[in-house]
Order: C-alpha cells, then structure tokens, then sequence
C-alpha cells in the first residue's frame, strides 16, 4: 500500500496536495459555526450524484417527462427515495445558503480582503436559485408548469431583450419539448458546471484569505483535519439525518397531475419563492422582476465598500436581517391567504385526486405513447365530474360542491346528486322537511307542488312509517352499481305497496295516484318505471320536457341533449358518473 | 483518506477517537449519495418480469408463401408491448423470415445469434447472410460455413398455422451462446 502511495506520489504529488488540503490552519481552534461552507459544499456533492443517477431515468419531452418519473417513483426499486432525498436536499441547500450567508455578513466576512469571495458567494446564490426554479418544472405535473410560466413570463419584464430572453429560456413562445430540454440543459448542465467553477475559485479564495476569526478565541490555533473535519462532517451528517426524515416522512417528493394547459391550477412556486410570489400581488410585475432585483444584487456587491463607511456594516447587518424579516412575513402572507381560501384548499384536493388517480391508472393499464395526461383527458371519472361541474353545478351540487370539490358562489337551486336514487336518497327525498329543503327541491316551484301539499304534508305516521319501503322499490329501478337488486318476491310485495293495493295509503295520497310503475298509463306526475337508471336519466338530462318526465311542469331544467347543450357521449358521462357511487 | 504517519502515532486516545469519527463520518457522507442509487440502478437485474407466457402472433397468410421454401420477410406486430413506462398497442417489434414446406412453416428470427445483426437472404446464392461478421446459414437456418462466428445456428420459435394464418411466438435469445436460451 505503501509502495503504491509511494509511486502514485512520485508521478502526481499527491501527499502535499493532500496535506495542503487538510493541514489547513484553523486560527483559535475548531468551531462549529465554520460548518457552513463545508455543509454546503457537501450538499452540493449529494446533488450532483443523485442528479446524475436520476438522469439514467428522466426523458425530457412532454409526453414522456412526467411518465418516466412516475415510472422511477413508482416501478423503479428505491426510485421513491433516490428523487426524495434530491428533492429534499434541495430544500436544506436553500437553508444552509441563508445561514452560510447571513453568517458572513453579520462577522462582517465579507469585508476586505475577501470582497471577492463574497461576491463569487453572491454569484452562487443565483445559481443555486436557478437550479431550484429549473429543478421545479422537470418533472412536468400540473405544479412545475404553472409555476414556470409565472416564473418564465417574468423574464419578459426585462426591458428590450425581455422577450428575447424569454423565448431564448422557454425555446420558444409555446411550452412544450424545448421547454424541458432547454430546462434540462441548464438544470443538469449549464448550471451544475458553473457552480462548480464558481465553488472551486469560492474554497480557493477561502483558502488565499484563511478563516474569518470574528473575534480573538484563547484557545490555541489547530488544524483543518481532523478537528474542524470531525465538526464539518458530523453537521453533515446531521444535514443528512434531516433529508431522509423528511423523505421517509413525506414518502418521497411529491409528483402533481401531468400538466396540461386546458387544467387550472393554482401556481405555487416552491415555499422559499412564495415572498416573491407573495410581493407580485403588491407590486407591478416590472417591479418584482427588474426594479427590485436589480436593487438588491446591486446593493450586495457595494456592501463590501457600504462596509467602509460608518455605520456601513451595520447598515449591511440591518438590510439583511430586514430583508429576511420581509420575506418571513410576505411568506406567512402567502401561506396564511392560501389556507384562508377555501377554493385553494378544494385546488389542492382536487388536484391530488388527478394525481392519483392518473397514477392508479397508469399502474393498471399502463401510458400510451400519448402520455399519462391523456388518461386523464379520456377518464369517465375525471370527465364525468367535469362535465358536472361546468353544466349542472350552478344549480345542482354533489355533496354541496360542485362535483370536484370546489365550492359553488351561486345558491343552490336543485336537489344534491351525490347519491341519487338510492335507497337513502329516496328515503330522504320523501321526508316531508328534507324534501322542501335546499338539498332536495327547495329551490325550486316544486316545493310548493302538489306531492308537497297533497301527500308529503298530510301522511300520517303510519303512511310515513311505508316510505322508506317506497324508496328501496324505487331505489331498485335504478339498478345502482353499489346496491343490490330487490328480491322478485319482495318488488312485487312494494309493487303492491305503491299501487296502494291494500289501501294502507289513504285515498290521493298514494303513490299510483299521481306517478306510474310498469304501465302504459300516463299519470300527471313522472312516470317512475326505470326511475334513476342509466336509460332513464340519459333520457331525462336529454330532455326532461319530455311528456314522461316533468312535461310542462318543467321548472329551468335545461334540456341538454334536445337543445343540444350536450353531446349524447357527455350526458352519458355525467348520467354514468352520478351512478357510480353512494353519497356522503 | 491517508493518514499522516506522525500524526496517527501520536499516543493520545482522544485524537485516536477524533481521526477514526471523522473519518468513519466523512466516509458516510461521502458513500450516502451512491448508495442511495443503488437499487434503482440496479433495479433491471433485480426486476422478475416472471416466465411471462409468450403470446401467439398472427404474421402472415400462409398463401402469401412461396410454396418453394423460398425464405420471405414479415415483420412482427406485437399486440402489445411495454417500454418502461409507455405501453405500446399493435407495435412492430421485430421481423422474422417464414419458409414454407407444403402446409408446415417454420420462422427463423432475423436477429444474428452471434451478435444481433440483422440476417440478409440472399437470392443468388439462396442462403442467410448476416453483413456484420459474415456468418452464413443454410435454408434450413444451420451455420454452413466454418468461418463463421456464431456458436448456433439461426433461431427458430414455435409457429402454427389456424385458418390459412402463419402464427408465431415472437422471442428474442440470449446471443453468442451455443445453446438457444429465451431473454425474458
């Protein structure tokens, strides 16, 4: 071994390399508030490894960018925690730069001789923000793309070239492919290669200048290795313990619906840009893109002369910690308005929902050559509450939203679906308060009706004692694919019940007085037969003006497939997904 | 990392400690990121894909053979195929030479066992080429000359023919071996 170091010296020199490298010297002794750099420095190195071993899975392209990290995540052995702790190590290398940062300016390290090195630092930070903002849109879900196109139509603020460089960044005027190879090349490349630069001539000047003492310690000077080491690498390590808590407790980084432009969503850049999305609501674009930044850097490349004068170091100290102050606050503002708006939190829920259920899909039938977001597109599911949501939910709702969760500003003003026909449906509708109420047809004339006046008002407790009974009868016309069938026996039992066979209703208020099961006859009121089927609400969405159904007494049910409001395929869609599950 | 001689002789156990933590520290720091990676890179060779039952695919109509034996190009159109995460429906994914013996057809894959050229037939001199490293086979698929390279002869699969159609059951086989074993 020895030998081999010997020849290996002999030809390369590395001993006094290594020696240089770690006899180092620390003046008053090792400390633990010199961990930054090294910190940093070492978090910067897991970046570059666990990037380059994620590139063996990411394509870049729109229909496959999104599929191929869901593939890692999800069918790759440890794929899940190899992009967690990417992901998460991203975040603390945000933290450690703020402390590393605000650890020299307030030692006042940024002072002459070590301008230089500061503003290389400076340089870093940059570099190190556009490797988050770049980072942030490759895995192409809903999330990464709306925050980029914040971030991108940012860039055109810049004044003349502005929409140059936007062009230049987004590869075009459309996002599309270019937009993730281009991001690809900076965040894997361009990025990844100057910040290496920028560290190697940061820890040269580091070295040229030696350890900024703040103030003279009693205890003796000692060595970089292996004192200072031991308190760099155990504060790595603690760096390390905290990435994989939050990747283990989070499971992994979290993966949005596949982006697609004709989806809303909320853009949300991640939390230490939300003070920058925060201060946009506040200030023009121009301002928060050009005025300001360009304020900020200018003045962090004078402070080392703002040094100088009196008080210049504290006026540095105090812009700093004002500055972070702000952005603490503008942060707690974001964060605080979000949690605030229950529209955001039903975004978030509803976009969750997209995610795995995309993901469920994928993982049973797998992803076309088209892409995970056209699973999306073509799912009754998603489709159905969709459809839901933008034509029958300014009336109707569906467990008091509007079909995807969201809240609805306009009053209700038609029964809640989520359920219907069922046998609780039913049961409930024919309860005299919950039927003029809101949920069932209190916003409408019939509320007023005469199942209201004639029969819901005046049942007695016997009669209302046979209703639930009336509901499973009905409830089994529509054939729900969460309910099983009646017994034959038992429906010709009910069948009996609604024709008032036995007379337990009294005269005018049966059933068979005024509706219709398995008849030719028409009654003034719906014919029931079918009630709640697919058939029966295809027929009933397609027109409800339909002498089977209200006729005349239609009150502003539109009629979608007569009209042509809706395509036969999309009144299938809605009338399939109303049946496809109970209510709450 | 190399120790400095006079420094690790020093007696003192507290250094000896500091100089083993930091090095055992560092050197998980140092491995995490790799390790980290590991199982997903290695995930192809630990993947079991399972003995998968290999499907049966229509190729060609059996009138559509010379009913000499001649050799004829098909390419295969998998029903469906899976290329990471992108499932692929009614694909080509590979061709085949069919040759026909009165109502008897058998397939020989286009792939070269020796290292995965694609085979030519040739007209004039009615036999298999491959143009890579010129290995050479008969009609019957059998390596015919000594020169050649390959350890086997050309690989045939299981082929029937239903209704007038010549069905196979496309595979690929692990090349430069002397013994025709399915990759799976």
């Amino acid at each position: 071994m020895k030998r081999l170091v010997n020849w290996l010296d002999d030809r390369s020199g590395i001993r006094g390399l290594v020696k240089e490298a770690l006899y180092e010297k620390v003046p008053g002794g090792a400390r633990w508030r010199y961990v930054w750099g090294s910190c940093l420095t070492f978090v910067f190195f897991v970046q570059i490894v666990t990037g380059t071993l994620l590139w063996m899975f990411y394509s870049p392209s729109t229909q496959t960018a999104w599929e191929s990290v869901y593939f890692l995540e999800h069918q790759v052995e440890g794929g899940w925690f190899l992009r967690g702790v990417h992901h998460y190590m991203a975040q603390a290398m945000i933290v450690l730069l703020v402390l590393h940062l605000m650890q020299v300016v307030i030692d006042g390290a940024y002072k002459a001789p070590r301008e230089l090195n500061f503003w290389f630092g400076i340089l870093m930070m940059g570099v190190t923000l556009a490797l988050s903002l770049t980072g942030y849109l490759l895995p192409w879900d809903q999330k990464g793309y709306w925050a980029t196109a914040v971030a991108t139509n940012l860039m055109a603020e810049v004044p003349i070239i502005g929409p140059a460089i936007q062009k230049i960044v987004v590869g075009g005027v459309e996002y599309g492919h270019h937009t993730l190879t281009r991001f690809f090349a900076f965040h894997a490349g361009v990025l990844p290669a100057t910040l290496v630069g920028l560290v190697v001539a940061h820890i040269y000047l580091f070295r040229k200048h030696g350890i900024h003492v703040k103030e003279r310690r009693p205890r003796r000077d000692c060595y970089f290795w292996p004192e200072q080491i031991l308190k760099d690498a155990v504060a790595c390590l603690a760096v390390l313990l905290a990435v994989v808590t939050l990747t283990i407790y989070f499971d992994g980084a979290p993966l949005g619906p596949p982006a697609d432009p004709s989806s809303e969503f909320p853009a949300r850049p991640e939390w230490y840009f939300l003070f920058l999305f925060q201060l946009l609501k506040y200030v023009p674009a121009f301002w928060g893109a050009v005025i300001i930044p360009v304020f900020l850097v200018t003045w962090m490349f004078l402070q080392p002369f703002i040094a100088k004068k009196q008080w210049g170091h504290k006026f540095n100290v105090g812009f700093w910690w004002t500055l972070i102050a702000g952005a603490v606050m503008l942060t707690f503002l974001a964060v605080s308005e979000d949690r605030a708006n229950p529209k955001h939190a039903a975004a978030l829920k509803e976009a969750d929902w997209q995610a795995n259920r995309v993901i469920d899909i994928a993982n049973k039938e797998g992803i076309p050559p088209t892409g995970a977001v056209s699973l999306l597109r073509k799912d009754p599911e998603n489709l159905g509450r969709r459809l839901f949501s933008t034509h029958c939910s300014s009336c109707h709702r569906y467990n008091g939203h509007d079909g995807r969760g969201f809240p609805v500003s306009e009053k209700q003003s038609a029964a809640d679906l989520a359920g219907f026909g069922s046998v609780t449906w039913i049961a409930r509708l024919l309860d005299h308060d919950q039927y003029v109420s809101e949920k069932y047809f209190g916003g409408t004339k019939f509320k007023d009706g005469t199942m209201v006046k004639k029969a819901l008002a005046k049942y007695d407790d016997e009669e209302k004692k046979l209703l639930p009974e009336i509901a499973k009868l009905l409830a089994n016309e529509a054939k729900l694919p969460y309910e099983s069938p009646l017994e034959e026996d038992k429906r010709e039992e009910l069948l009996s019940l609604f024709y008032n066979d036995d007379g337990l209703f009294e005269d005018g208020r049966a059933c068979i007085d005024c509706h219709d099961i398995d008849s030719e006859d028409e009654g003034s009121a719906p014919d029931l037969t079918g009630y709640g089927s697919r058939d029966w609400l295809i027929a009933f969405i397609e027109n409800p003006e339909d002498k089977r159904f209200y006729g005349k007494k239609n009150d502003r049910m539109p009629c979608y497939g007569r009209d042509g409001k809706l395509k036969p395929d999309e009144i299938e869609l809605i009338a399939d997904w109303i049946r496809a599950q109970p209510g709450q | 990392m190399p120790q400095d001689n006079e420094q690790a002789n020093n007696p003192g156990d507290r250094r000896k400690f500091i100089v083993i933590s930091t090095i055992g520290a560092s050197a998980a720091c140092a491995l995490f990121p790799f390790v980290t990676g590991i199982p997903s890179v290695l995930d192809p060779v630990t993947r079991e894909d399972g003995n998968a039952k290999v499907p049966w695919t229509k190729v060609a109509a059996l009138a559509s053979l010379p009913e000499d034996g001649t050799p004829t190009k098909f390419e295969v159109v998998l029903a469906k195929v899976k290329d990471a995460w992108t499932t692929y429906t009614d694909i080509p994914a590979g061709a085949v030479y069919l040759t026909r013996k009165g109502d008897e057809v058998v397939s020989y894959n286009l792939r070269c066992p020796h290292l995965g050229c694609a085979i030519d037939y040739r007209k004039d001199s009615n036999d298999y080429f491959c143009p890579c490293h010129n290995s050479t086979y008969g009609l019957d698929g059998s390596v015919t000359n000594d020169d050649s390279p390959s350890p086997r002869g050309m690989d045939t699969m299981e082929t029937k023919v239903e209704d007038g159609q010549v069905w196979i059951q496309f595979q690929q086989f692990r090349p430069n071996v002397a013994e025709k074993i399915p990759l799976s």
